[in-house]
Order: structure tokens, then sequence, then C-alpha cells
């Protein structure tokens, strides 16, 4: 009994460690910027003070429904993401089993990967119309760079036993494509969808701070940007930080690790 | 004994003038020929890069070779499968499947129901006595257990050849001993023919009926074995031993052979195939 609460307690005092070790700078830094404007040392026209950046926060939810903004973002990121991802992960599985489309494709998606998404808004927007439709394909195509480079390497690196395995059983074709290469890639598809997300996040913020006439947290920054109003613009910027962080953290950080278990590739604790 | 059951056999494997090369880091394997009987066990052993393994990869169809034939009941094998099943060095494994599952992938490989395949996957389970890990997936598994695995789903497949790529030498040595002793009792249960690839000399003589030493640079045979001992057998039979001190001088000598030719001394020895029949009955 004593032992386990000592263990409980030696649990409580390493996570109030690690809590403790990664959040100093960051309350260091709210520290220094309530200083710096509460002594006036900045003008609040050009840094206002956290709790004005809190009212504005608590205005946007209440008044420019900053939920519905949030909401509309994410459902367009992650249709984006969706469309990307599939395409990324069918073309990069062919590319990956085909040498002939990988020596096409390689210096296409070199060429591409030199060119920032955005710079294809422009051409989105004379194609699509300067509405959702060309912000969802900034996204989608944000998605599939990074998605198809991975899942080109995460094919390329099943282990070539694990293939002469299945072989060696019969499989070929489709089913050793369905049972052997896609459930074998998955820890680097893993990887794959979390780094495009980020991309994805990325591409769909500039495209919606830009298209106009839609909704979304991006046109809630511009809006503030209109307005002048610095507090909500540096409350949204937290918000989109807060969502970001919330994705890669909270779902795509676990889903590895889950993956990684299953699959063998660390030790089950 | 075992290898000769009857009066004319008919070779199960032939393989005539097989060789292969590295590209162009020159040959692997020379011209090598040999026959496999039904229910023979063959043990390949020799150093690395002797061509052990590309012998058997290509024997299982994974591989071709650029020159020679090989056969199976006088029928070339043009690739995997086809009776004849691959046990691998690291198991291989799927990780993401549970124990069962990797058991019975070959069955679903060629479109078996899945109550027969779930019949056939705990019979194979039951003959490794791993039955009860069925719902286990292989990173919670020992070495031992995994390599088990592997060994009941070549099994599952009733493979009339069974090729093993140095399938205990990632083991301890205790483990290996008792998977050796395992292996001997599901091979006198199944009887399929066996080809084991080694690098341990006293393994490959206390497993098999026929031993064929190879040598490397490039490899080839340089010695056949008929193990004439009765099974069970123990590794620490004299007659065994005597066959491993055999194998081991020329190994040796092979060696000695190797660096005089390197050295540029005398003209490159012809690579001699001298059958030293029933060594262990002299």
């Amino acid at each position: 009994m004593s032992a386990r609460a000592a263990r409980a307690g030696d649990l409580a005092r390493r996570t109030a460690l690690v809590v403790w070790r990664r959040s100093w700078l960051i309350a260091a830094l709210f520290g220094v910027w309530w200083l710096v404007t509460s002594r006036g040392w900045v003008s609040s026209v050009k840094l206002p003070p956290p709790g004005d950046v809190w009212d504005a926060l608590g205005r946007g939810f209440s008044d420019l429904d900053l939920w519905n903004a949030i909401v509309a973002t994410l459902i367009r990121l992650a249709e984006g993401w969706a469309i990307g991802a599939g395409v990324a992960v069918v073309l990069g599985v062919l590319t990956a089993a085909s040498p002939f489309l990988e020596d096409g494709i390689r210096p296409l998606i070199a060429g591409l990967q030199g060119v920032p998404t955005i710079a294809f808004l422009p051409l989105a927007i004379l194609w699509f119309g300067p509405s959702g439709a060309a912000v969802l394909a900034i996204t989608a195509f944000g998605t599939f760079k990074p998605m198809m480079l991975a899942t080109y390497g995460a094919v390329r690196q099943v282990p070539p036993t694990l293939r002469q395995a299945a072989r060696s059983m019969g499989a070929r074709g489709l089913f050793f494509h369905r049972t052997l290469v896609f459930p074998a890639a998955i820890p680097g598809l893993v990887v794959g969808l979390r780094l495009s997300w980020s991309f994805a996040w990325r591409s769909l913020m500039a495209a919606e701070l830009i298209v106009g006439g839609i909704d979304g947290l991006g046109q809630v920054l511009e809006r503030g940007r209109e307005l002048n109003s610095i507090d909500l613009v540096i409350a949204v910027i937290l918000v989109i930080a807060v969502v970001g962080i919330l994705f890669e953290q909270l779902v795509f950080a676990r889903f590895e690790h889950w993956v990684q278990r299953r699959w063998g590739l660390e030790q089950a604790v | 004994m075992a290898a000769h059951p009857s009066p004319v056999p008919v070779p199960i494997l032939r393989l005539q003038g097989v060789a292969k090369s590295y590209g162009a880091r020159g040959l692997a394997l020379a011209e090598t020929s040999l026959e496999v009987q039904p229910g023979e066990f063959v043990s390949l052993v020799g150093p690395s890069g002797c061509g052990k393994s590309t012998l058997l990869a290509m024997i299982a169809g994974l591989m071709t070779p650029d020159r020679g034939e090989i056969e199976q009941h006088g029928a070339p094998v043009t690739g995997p499968g086809e009776g004849r099943a691959v046990v691998f060095q690291d198991a291989a494994l799927m990780p993401w499947l549970n124990v069962r599952h990797n058991v019975e992938y070959g069955l679903r490989a060629q479109g078996v129901a899945r109550a027969e395949r779930r019949r056939r996957a705990e019979e194979a389970l039951e003959m490794v006595h791993l039955a009860h890990v069925g719902d286990r997936h292989p990173h919670e598994l020992s070495g031992g257990m995994r390599q088990r695995v592997a060994i009941a789903r070549a099994l599952v497949l009733r493979p009339e050849v069974l090729l093993m790529d140095e399938p205990f030498s990632a083991l301890d040595a205790r483990t290996r001993t008792i998977l050796q002793d395992e292996l001997q009792r599901i091979w006198l249960e199944t009887r399929p023919a066996v080809v084991f690839v080694t690098h341990n000399l006293l393994e490959a003589a206390f497993l098999a009926d026929t031993v064929y030493l190879l040598s490397a640079g490039p490899g080839r045979i340089v010695q056949r074995y008929e193990v004439d001992v009765p099974r069970p057998r123990d590794e620490g039979d004299p007659r065994l031993v005597a066959i491993r001190q055999d194998m081991l001088r020329r190994m040796r000598s092979e060696v000695e052979r190797a660096n005089v030719r390197d050295a540029g001394g005398g003209a490159p020895g012809d690579p001699r195939v001298e059958p030293v029949a029933g060594l262990a009955a002299q």
C-alpha cells in the first residue's frame, strides 16, 4: 500500500517536473509581455497587454463566431488533407512499384518542392474562382507533396525479407500489395500523415488569409487587420497555435506511438 | 540410410550447373550441381560469402540463376511457391499480424477457406508447442519463439521441400540446441525434404543425411558427406563430432589454398568435388 502510494507520489513529482521544464520559457515570455505592456514601455497600439488579448478572445468567441470559423477551417482542412493524402498514397505506392514511373515522377516532385504551395493560389483562384474551392485545392496540393514522398519512402523501406517471405508463401499481385506492402508501410505512412498535416495547415492558413468572402480562421485574422485590432490578431494567432499543438500532440503523437508499438518498432511499456 | 530409401531414388530437386554472379563483383556461386531426394535432409554449410544463401534463394525461386537449371520433379523452378516453403534467418514475421494470422498467411494467399485455415494453423502451432500464444503479436515473443512461429508458418503449407536459411544463427546457444532437437523431431514426424543452410558445422552434421561443404571465392561445393547416424541423434555423438573435425580440416586447407592463390603463387587449383561416402561408417 505505502509502496504504491510512494510510487504514485513519485510519478506526480516527475510529471510536475516535466510540466515545469516544458513551460517555464512560455510562462516567462508571458511575464515579459505583461511587464513591458503594463509599464508602458511598449505602445499598446503596437502590442496590447495580455488582458486585452484575453478580452478580444472572449469577444471573438461571442461576437465574431470564432467557433464557427474554427469549425469551418477544420472541415476544410480535413477535406483537403483527405483528398491530398488519398491521391498521394495511391501515386506513392504506384511510384515505388514501377521504376519507370519513379524515374518520371521524381524530378517532377523535386521541381514542385522548389515552389511554395501558396504560389499556386493565383492559379487555383483562376481555375476555381475566389472561393472555398480554391482554398481546398491549395490545401490538398500542400498535403500531396510531402505525403507522396513519405509514401514512396515508406513503401521502399518495407524490409526485403518480409517481401521475400510473403512471396515465398505464394502472395502476389494485388493480394501482395494489400496484405504485405501496405500494412508494412503503415508506420512510415503515419509519419507522412503528421508531416503532411502540418504542411496542409500552413497552406490552408495562407490561402484563407488571401481568399476573401469565406468562413475560417484566416479570414478572422484578416478582419482583425482591417479593423486595426491587434488584440484580435494576436488572439487568433494563439488560437491557430493551440489548434496546431492539439492535433500534433494529442492526435498524431498518440497515433504514431500506438502504431509503433503495434508494429513492434519500440518495446511495449 | 535415410538418404537412399528406395533402390532407384527419383530426386525431388535437381540442380544442374547452377551459377550466380554479384554483378561486377564476380562470381557468388560457381557452377553447382546436386540432387535432393524426397524426404532427404540436406545441409549446405560453409563460411560467409560461399553462396549458400544465394543457392537457397534460387531454389526458393526468389532469385534466378545466371546459368544452369533447377528442377523440382523434373519441372523447372520459375518462381516461389509450389510445395517449397522458406524459413528465414530473422523469422520475417509480419509484425502487424498476431501469431495465428501469421501462420495462416500462406493459406490466405492460396485462397484456403477461413475455417480450414484456422484448423491447420492450430495444428502447425501445436507442432512447435506454441498453440497457447496464437493471439500474441511477434514483438511480444522471444527470438526462439518467433523462429518457431516461422517454422509453423512454413509447415502449415505442408511443403514437400522445406528451405531453411540459417534459421537458428541469431539465437543463443541454449535456444539453438532446443530448436535443433525440435526440428529433428518435426522432420521425423512430417518428413519433408529439407535444404538447411548454416555456417555451424556441428549443426549441419547433427541435422542432415547429407552435408555439402562449400568454400568461398567463388562459392562452390568442395566436399559431400553422408551422415549415416541413426536418429534421434545426440549432438555429442562421436561420429558427428568426427565429421565436424573433418569439415574443419577441409575448410582450413581451403583457406590456405585461397591464401596461396591470392598471394600469386601457383595455379588456381581446380575446384574439385570429391565425394566421400559414408565417412561416419569408416
